[in-house]
Order: C-alpha cells, then structure tokens, then sequence
C-alpha cells in the first residue's frame, strides 16, 4: 500500500504545487470573484427568502401568490438557461447588463427561489400553538412573528437554506459561459495556456470540495446545535 | 393566425435534434444514476471500513463538485491520462451526470435500507437467506417505495442539468437553440427572448408535472 503511494509519485504533488506557484496571481483573483459573487448572492437570497419565505408561510394577498409563480418558474426551469436569458436575450429589448452583473443577479434570483421554499416550510413547521401562546401573553401580528415564529422556523429553516448557499456556490461555476473570471473560467484560461491540464483540474476540483465540504460540516455541527429541544422526544 | 417564417426551421431543428438528444441523455443518466447509484448505496450498509471508506469518498467528492466541473474532468483531463478515454460530447455528459447522480442516489439508498428495522433483517435470516438474497428480496423491495420520491426529484434535476452539457458543444436542446438564434442573428433577424424563452416553457412543462408528481410520492410515503 505505502509503496503504491510512493508510486503515485511524489513529483505529481511538486508539479501540482509549482502550478499553483506559477499562477497564484490569476489563482487568487479567480477565487476572490468566486467568493464574491457568492457572498453577494448568499446574502441577497437570504433576505428573498426570508421575505417571501415569511409571506408564503402567512399566505399575504398578491404577494404569495407572485412569490409561488416566481419559486415555481425558477425551481422548474434550467439555470443556465436563466444565465443565457440574462445575459444573451435581454439586450434584444436593449438591457445590457455586464458579466458582473449577471453573475450575481442570476445566483441571487436562484438561490431566492430555493431559499423562498426552505422559509416556508420553517415557518410552517412552527406549531400553532406556540403562536396562540404567544397571542395569549399579547403579542401581535409584526411581533409574533418576529419574537416567535422568526427564531424557531428560522432555526428549522438553516440548514436547508445553508444546502441552498451550497448550491449557489457550486453554481457560480456557470459564469464560465458568460466568460465572467471566477475560479472556473480563470482555471480554464491558464489550462488553454499551459496545457497543464492534470494540475488545473486537481486544483480546481479541491479548491470547490475545501469550500463545499467546509460548509457542509457547518450545516452538520449546527444541525446538532440548533436542534429544538422537543425534536429530541 | 400563422407563425412567422423564422419559427418552423428553428422549432423544428430544437425538437428533432436538441429535445431528442435532451430526452434521450436524460434517460441514460437516469438509468446509470439508479443501477450504480442503488448498488454503491446497498453496499455502504456492510460494515467493512475498505469499501465504506472508498464509497463514502466517491460520494461526497462527486456531490461535492459541481457539475460543469465534473463535465470539464471527463471531457478534457481524462483523455489527458490515456487515450482510451477520449469520448464526445454527449458521451461525456453522460458519464459526468452518472457520476453526479449516483452519488445523488447512494446516499438517498442508504437512508432507504437502514431505514428497513432491524427485525426484517433478523427475520430474513431466520428464514435461511443469505445477505444478497435477504437484501434483494425482503430489503429492496421496501427500500425501493422509500427510494421513489427522491428518485423522481432526482430525475427533474438530472433534466435541469443536461444543459449543461451545452457548454462543451453537445448537442442538447440549449445547444440546439443557441445556435439557431445565432444564425437568425447573423441574418439580421434576432429573436433571443423567443427561442430561450420557449426553452424554458418546454422544461417547465417537463419539470413542473414531475416535482408535483414528487411531492405527491413524498406525501403518501408519511
């Protein structure tokens, strides 16, 4: 086993590590936009979550009902066809909007979308009960849904929606097409050049699994930590 | 009322090449996703450390990737390595989407059969049969029902993501449509917003009845 390791060549590992050496420069700006653009969008589709997540679970008029057409035809539909829409159709009616632009607005529209649903079915998981207890020592409308629903749907709703962040991340990837440099479209551009393409991938592939693994174990250890006290029944 | 000219050639083009293609990558990925993914997801139950290890790994590094990634892999790294594994590109999204959903499939199946009690098991023994005949004829068959909601949800996915399998040329039905409205385009005709749009009609009227149909599953299954 340790001689098929010492096979595996240690000359593997220095050549991946001089690539990352030689390119570092390109490297870190690739995976600063990625970051970027997911922070942007993890933040946006947050707060469309919340919101919408909120209106759904309390069926308000109109806004329910264009919350649940908007999550139905994003959730039902490509989004690298929503890219494509962005950013190749909309200037036939003259909206041009840059790669930036359409980078982080298509993540954001996407993960609001997913994001809308995981709200919902925190909020609606929070039994009636508590919110008639909460009625009962005089909260109303605004505050009981900000003293009680809120913190417990928003404790049930976490860990999906961090699935959902997860999912953003890996879809940032996508902008390749639209040729904005995150990590991906940098990584294929420094391939094109150095034709080094064992090495690009190796540390293109690690670079996504160290950010997806990472939030994955977060999702792991607040599961166990948020967990509801009654959910241990 | 008769459609403009520009219309037939372009919808016909989509449907006949781009929609095949789409439909027939779709069932290939559903199929491969299903047969290693139920396997792999059987065999993570043993307790052997080797196996759950490897599987485990296998698991959350292809999960873990994103797709177009992991299309990039086995389109332009693997023929890096031997020649032999050069494909086209419509075989290489398919083996990508396998990879992807396989894993997809694994973890869901081994929920599924450590799902079964304990008593099935003990009770299959008892009743003479060995590991493979106790899991293929008293564990499956119950795992499976348990398996057909996240199977069906998995399946509206694997339709989402042939797309993008548009990005290394194959021709798919985003493919397809893209180069139709380029060369309306270089003819001075655009019609981007109709042609994208109506792609996402046709997927939403694929996808919506299935999610549905999901959802359905899932509700009856509690």
């Amino acid at each position: 086993m340790i001689a098929l390791l010492g096979l595996l060549d240690l000359s593997f590992l220095q050549d991946t590590w001089s690539f990352v050496q030689d390119n570092l420069d390109e490297l870190a700006e690739g995976l600063r936009n990625t970051l970027k653009v997911s922070a942007i969008a993890i933040a946006g589709s947050f707060v469309i979550g919340l919101l919408l997540g909120a209106a759904r679970a309390h069926r308000v008029p109109v806004v329910s009902q264009l919350a649940a057409v908007y999550v139905e035809v994003i959730r039902n539909t490509p989004i690298l066809v929503q890219i494509f829409m962005l950013f190749f159709a909309l200037p036939q009616v003259g909206i041009r909007l840059d790669a930036f632009t359409v980078a982080w607005l298509a993540v954001t529209i996407w993960g609001g979308a997913f994001n809308t649903e995981n709200f919902r079915a925190g909020f609606e998981a929070v039994p009636l009960r508590y919110r008639e207890a909460g009625a009962a020592l005089g909260f109303k409308g605004i505050s009981t849904f900000a003293n009680i629903t809120l913190p417990i749907g928003g404790r049930i709703a976490l860990p999906s929606s961090i699935n959902t962040y997860i999912s953003v991340v890996k879809n940032t990837s996508l902008m390749y097409v639209i040729a904005y440099p995150e990590l991906t479209t940098v990584a294929l551009q420094i391939n094109a050049l150095t034709l080094q393409t064992i090495e690009t991938f190796t540390v293109l592939a690690l670079t996504y699994l160290i950010i997806v693994w990472s939030l994955s174990i977060v999702i792991r250890l607040l599961e166990s930590h948020l967990a509801l006290p009654e959910d241990s029944r | 009322m008769s459609l403009p000219d520009w219309v037939e050639p372009v919808a016909r083009y989509i449907i006949e090449v781009g929609l095949a293609n789409t439909l027939k990558l779709s069932a290939i990925a559903l199929v491969g996703s299903s047969v290693i993914g139920i396997t792999l997801g059987t065999l993570l139950t043993i307790r052997f450390l080797p196996t759950r290890a490897l599987i485990r790994l296998y698991i959350e590094v292809w999960r873990g990737l994103p797709i177009l990634i992991t299309i990039f892999i086995v389109y332009f790294a693997l023929p890096t390595v031997s020649p032999s594994l050069r494909f086209d590109a419509l075989t290489a999204g398919a083996i990508a989407l396998i990879l992807w959903g396989s894993a997809q499939v694994a973890e869901a199946t081994r929920g599924a059969v450590q799902s079964i009690p304990r008593e099935q098991h003990e009770a299959a023994s008892a009743l003479g049969f060995g590991w493979v005949g106790r899991h293929a004829f008293v564990i499956m068959p119950q795992a499976l029902r348990r398996l057909l909601p996240p199977v069906v949800g998995l399946l509206v996915n694997i339709i989402q993501n042939t797309t993008i399998v548009q990005v290394i040329g194959a021709p798919e039905i985003l493919e397809t449509a893209e180069r139709q409205v380029e060369r309306l385009t270089f003819e001075g005709d655009i019609h981007a917003i109709e042609i994208y749009g109506a792609i996402m009609v046709v997927f939403f009227c694929i996808s919506f009845p299935l999610t549905r149909l999901a959802a359905y599953l899932e509700h009856r299954l509690t």
